[in-house]
C-alpha cells in the first residue's frame, strides 16, 4: 500500500467517532499524567492495559499512544512553573523554563513548550510515515561503540551547561557519574556503592535526583533570604501570556533542531528521550548568538528540548513498528499490548496490519492538533498558579515533589534520598556549583559505561573498535566542544599578556 | 485467658477433624496485594496484571487484587516487602528465577526464597538459540565448531551475567570446550538490535519474539532450550536433540506468600491458581505468548527452587562469578 492510499485509509480509521473519542481520552490522560511528576506513561499504560482488553485494539492502541505522546506535552508544565520535572524528558526544560517563570514569562514558556511540541511532534509523525523502514535499517548500524561516542558527545556538553567555572561544572558532573555507577553491575553482578542497603541494589533513580536537586534545592534556597520573596508578575490577558512573534522568530532554529535531534535519537533503541532533550539543548546553546542568556530564561532553551522529546515519540515508534524492537520502557509495554490483542509485532507488522498502522499514524496527526488546542488555553490556567504567595507556593512544590517520588517508588527510603538530594542541591546553589551537569552525568553515565564495556567485549579488548567511522565523527565533535573553553582561556591569557606588555 | 486457650485448642482439633474441607473455608475478606519486583510495564508486572484480569474474568477470587510494584535490586526489594508482611493471608508475590539468582551474588539481598512460603509454580519460560538469517551457521553444531576454531571471537548478546542466557553459554562452553564472548545488554530490544545489526553472532531469545523475526526472514532458530519441542516449533531440535545434553536452568514464574502465612490461606491461594491455569483465558494467554504451561503445588515448587539455586550456584562458581551465599 503506498503512502497516499495508506494515509487515506488511516484517516478513515482514525476519524470514526469511536477512535476519535479514544484519541481524545488518550491525549487528555497523557497531558494529566505528564503534569503529575512521578506518574509516567509506562506506569499509566501498564495499569490501563487490562482495561483495554475489552476494547477494539485499534482504538486501544490509539488511546495508549495518545497517552505516550500526550505526556510529553504535559511534562514541561511543572518544570516551568515549579522547577519539578514532570517527566524525565522534561528535566532539561527546568533550566530555562523555570528562569522564564521567575521573570514573569511563564505563559510564554508554557506556550512555547506547547507550540514546539506540536511542531516537532508532527514532524516526528511525518518522518515515521515517510522514512520509517529505511531509517530503521540504518539504526541497526548503531551499536555499542556508536552509543559510547554519542554519550561522550553528550557529556562534552557539560562545557555548555557550566556557569562561570568549568572546574565546578566538571566536579558536579563527576558526582553525577558516580551516582550513576551505584547499584548492581550488569556485567559482573557485583554491588557498587550500595552501603549494604537493599534499596540501592537497583541504583538511584535519576528522576529522584533531578527532583531533589532542582525542586527541593530551590525551595530550601529560597527559604533563606530575610526579605519576603516577591510575588511573580503574571501579565493580564490571554494574548499577553502567549509567546510573541519575536519569540517565535527566535525559536526558528530550535524547532528544526528539536525535530531532527529528537527523531534521530528516538529511532536508536539504546538512547531515549531524556538524552534527546539534553542533546538538543546543548546544540541550541552551541549555535546560539547569545549563549550567555541560556540558564537565565532563554526561550530557545525551552523550545529545543520540548520539541526533541516530542519528535522522539515518533522516532521511538519506528523500530517498534517496523522491526519489532522496543527501544524504551513505554514502547516495550506497547509491544506487549500488541501481543495481548493478538497482533504480531515484528518486521511484517505493517504489512499484516495496515489498518492499525495507518490508523495509528493518522490518529497521531489528529492527536497533536488536539494537544495544541488543549494545551494553549491551559497556559492561562497554569500561569495563574504563579500568583500564589511564597508561603503557599513552596509547600506546593515540596508536596508535588514528595507525592511524585512516592508514587513512582512506593518506598520511604526513596523519600529519604529525595531529602538528601534536596540538601545537596541547596549546598550546590550556596557554593555556586551548577546543578545541570550533575544531572547530565547521571543520565549519561550508566549508558556510557555500559556502551564502552560492551564495545570492548565485542572487540575482545581492542580499543580500535571505538574509531569506526560514526564514533570517530562523534568523538571528534566532542573533542572540539571540549577544546573551545581551552581556546577561550588561552585567548584571554594572551590578551592579558598583550595588555600587560602594552 | 485459659478459656480462650481451650477454645483455640478445641478449634484446632475441629480443624484437624475436618481437614481438607475446613482448609478451603478461608476466603480473602479485603483487597489482596500481589507484589511484583518490576516497575509498571516490566515482564512480571505485565504478567501480574494479565493474571488479575483473568482471575476477575473467571471470578476466582471474591475481592480485588492490586498489583503492588516493589522494584529494585533484582527482586530483593520485593522479597523484603513480602517478608515484612509475615503471616498476612492477604498478600502474595509473583516471582521469577531472578529472585533465586539475586541473593546468590548480592549480600544486600538478605531475604531469599527459602524465607518465603511457596504456593505454586505457574509456568516455564522457554527460549531458543537464534542467529541472523544470513549467518553461516545452519545448526548449533556449526556455531560451536566455529567458536572452537576462533576461540573468543564469536559473540552472544544477552542480559546480566547471572541470567539464564549466560548460564546456558557457560554450560555449553563447559561441555564442548568452545569459547565465545557474552555481551550484556539491559533491554531485550537492544539485544535483538545487536543481533539484527550483525554486531553479535547469536542470542537466546523468547520464542514469541523470535517467531515474527523468523517469519520475516530475519532470524534463524538453531535449537530450543526446552525438554521437549514446543508446539510452535516442531522442526527445531531441542539442545539434547542437537547433540548437547547440557543442563539448562529453568526460568520459572511462580507464586509465593509471606513467611508464616496461615496454612488455610496458602491452601486457598494454591487452589485459586490451580483453577486459574485450568481456565480457557489462561490457556490462550500461554499459547499467545508461547510460554510453557507447567503447574506444580507449593511443596514441589520448594524442591524446584532448591534445585535451581544449586544449579545456579554451581554455574556461577564454575564461571568465577563471586557468590555470597
Amino acid at each position: 500500500m503506498d503512502i497516499l492510499s495508506g494515509m487515506l485509509n488511516g484517516f478513515q480509521v482514525a476519524l470514526t467517532a469511536q477512535n476519535l473519542m479514544m484519541c481524545v481520552v488518550g491525549v487528555v490522560l497523557g497531558t494529566v499524567i505528564g503534569v503529575l511528576p512521578g506518574l509516567g506513561p509506562p506506569a499509566t499504560i501498564a495499569m490501563l492495559l487490562p482495561l483495554t482488553m475489552k476494547l477494539d485494539p485499534t482504538g486501544a492502541m490509539i488511546m495508549l499512544a495518545g497517552i505516550y505522546y500526550g505526556a510529553k506535552y504535559g511534562g514541561s508544565t511543572t518544570s516551568i512553573l515549579l522547577n519539578v520535572p514532570g517527566e524525565s524528558s522534561s528535566v532539561v526544560t527546568c533550566i530555562d523554563g523555570y528562569q522564564m517563570a521567575r521573570k514573569g514569562r511563564a505563559g510564554a514558556a508554557l506556550g512555547m513548550a506547547a507550540i514546539s511540541s506540536f511542531i516537532a511532534g508532527t514532524f516526528g509523525v511525518v518522518a515515521l510515515m515517510l522514512v520509517a523502514p529505511p531509517l530503521a535499517k540504518m539504526s541497526l548500524a548503531f551499536s555499542a561503540p556508536e552509543y559510547f561516542a554519542l554519550m561522550v558527545l553528550g557529556l562534552a556538553m557539560v562545557v555548555l551547561l557550566s556557569g562561570e567555572s568549568l572546574v565546578k561544572a566538571l566536579l558536579a558532573m563527576l558526582v553525577g557519574l558516580w551516582i550513576a555507577s551505584m547499584g548492581t553491575d550488569l556485567f559482573s553482578a557485583t554491588s557498587r556503592f550500595t552501603f549494604d542497603r537493599v534499596e540501592l541494589l537497583g541504583g538511584i533513580d535519576f528522576i529522584i535526583v533531578a527532583i531533589g536537586v532542582f525542586a527541593v534545592g530551590e525551595v530550601l534556597g529560597s527559604l533563606e533570604p530575610s526579605k519576603p520573596a516577591d510575588m511573580l508578575p503574571v501579565p493580564k490577558g490571554f494574548r499577553n501570556l502567549l509567546p510573541t512573534w519575536e519569540d517565535m522568530k527566535k525559536c526558528r532554529f530550535a524547532f528544526v533542531n528539536g525535530s531532527l535531534v529528537g527523531f534521530l535519537i528516538g529511532i536508536l533503541p539504546g538512547a531515549g528521550s531524556t538524552i534527546a532533550s539534553f542533546m538538543s539543548y546543548g546544540i541550541e546553546k552551541a549555535v546560539s548568538k547569545h549563549p550567555e542568556e541560556f540558564g537565565h530564561g532563554a526561550i530557545e532553551g525551552v523550545a529545543a528540548p520540548e520539541g526533541a522529546n516530542n519528535a522522539e515519540t515518533g522516532g521511538a515508534l519506528v523500530p517498534l513498528l517496523t522491526l519489532g524492537i522496543p527501544g524504551s520502557g513505554t514502547t516495550a509495554i506497547l509491544l506487549a499490548a500488541l501481543v495481548l490483542w493478538g497482533f504480531k509485532p515484528g518486521p511484517l507488522f505493517i504489512q499484516d496490519s495496515p489498518q492499525l498502522f495507518w490508523g495509528l499514524v493518522a490518529s497521531m496527526y489528529i492527536g497533536n492538533v488536539l494537544l495544541l488546542i488543549l494545551n494553549l488555553p491551559l497556559v492561562a490556567v497554569f500561569a495563574q498558579l504563579l500568583k500564589l504567595p511564597a508561603y503557599m507556593m513552596y509547600p506546593l512544590i515540596l508536596g508535588v515533589s514528595i507525592v511524585g517520588v512516592y508514587t513512582s517508588s512506593n518506598s520511604m527510603f526513596q523519600l529519604g534520598l529525595l531529602c538528601g538530594f534536596g540538601l545537596l542541591g541547596y549546598l550546590m546553589r550556596k557554593l555556586d556549583y551548577p546543578t545541570a551537569p550533575l544531572v547530565l552525568g547521571l543520565v549519561l553515565g550508566d549508558s556510557m559505561e555500559r556502551a564502552l564495556r560492551q564495545s570492548l567485549m565485542m572487540s575482545a579488548g581492542d580499543i580500535s573498535i571505538l574509531f569506526r567511522p560514526i564514533p570517530s565523527v562523534l568523538l571528534g565533535i566532542a573533542a572540539l566542544l571540549l577544546a573551545v573553553p581551552l581556546f577561550k582561556r588561552f585567548n584571554s591569557v594572551r590578551v592579558q599578556v598583550v595588555d600587560r606588555e602594552a | 485467658m485459659f478459656a480462650r486457650g481451650a477454645r483455640a485448642l478445641a478449634l484446632s482439633f475441629a480443624a484437624l477433624a475436618l481437614a481438607a474441607p475446613a482448609m478451603a473455608q478461608w476466603k480473602p475478606t479485603k483487597p489482596v496485594d500481589l507484589i511484583v519486583h518490576t516497575g509498571p510495564g516490566g515482564g512480571s508486572d505485565l504478567l501480574a496484571r494479565a493474571m488479575v484480569t483473568m482471575i476477575e474474568k473467571e471470578k476466582l477470587v471474591p475481592v480485588r487484587i492490586n498489583v503492588l510494584n516493589k522494584p529494585g535490586g533484582n527482586g530483593a526489594v520485593a522479597a523484603a516487602a513480602l517478608s515484612e508482611k509475615k503471616g498476612d493471608p492477604h498478600t502474595i508475590g509473583l516471582i521469577t528465577s531472578v529472585w533465586i539468582a539475586g541473593p546468590l551474588t548480592s549480600a544486600e539481598a538478605k531475604i531469599t526464597v527459602h524465607d518465603l512460603k511457596p504456593i505454586a509454580q505457574l509456568m516455564l519460560e522457554p527460549a531458543v538459540f537464534a542467529v541472523k538469517a544470513d549467518s553461516p551457521y545452519k545448526t548449533l553444531k556449526d556455531f560451536i565448531e566455529a567458536a572452537k576454531a576462533k576461540p573468543g571471537q564469536l559473540k552472544q548478546s544477552g542480559g546480566s551475567v547471572t541470567s539464564r542466557d549466560n548460564i546456558v553459554r557457560l554450560s555449553m562452553q563447559h561441555a564442548t570446550g568452545a569459547k565465545w564472548a557474552f555481551v550484556s545488554f539491559p533491554g531485550g530490544g537492544e539485544r535483538l538490535a545487536a543481533l539484527l545489526g550483525g554486531h553479535v553472532d547469536i542470542m537466546v531469545i523468547e520464542p514469541q519474539e523470535a517467531g515474527e523475526q523468523v517469519r520475516a526472514g530475519k532470524l534463524r532458530v538453531l535449537a530450543q532450550l526446552t525438554d521437549a519441542r514446543l508446539p510452535g516449533w516442531p522442526d527445531v531440535p531441542t539442545l539434547k536433540e542437537a547433540g548437547y545434553d547440557v543442563q539448562t536452568t529453568p526460568q520459572i514464574r511462580a507464586v509465593v506468600a509471606p513467611p508464616e502465612q496461615p496454612a488455610e490461606a496458602s491452601a486457598y491461594w494454591e487452589k485459586t491458581f490451580d483453577a486459574l491455569r485450568k481456565s480457557e483465558s489462561w490457556k490462550k494467554y500461554v499459547a499467545d505468548n508461547q510460554l510453557e504451561e507447567h503447574f506444580t503445588n507449593g511443596a514441589e515448587l520448594k524442591k524446584t527452587m532448591v534445585d535451581i539455586e544449586k544449579q545456579l550456584k554451581d554455574a556461577y562458581t564454575q564461571a568465577g562469578i563471586k557468590t555470597v551465599r
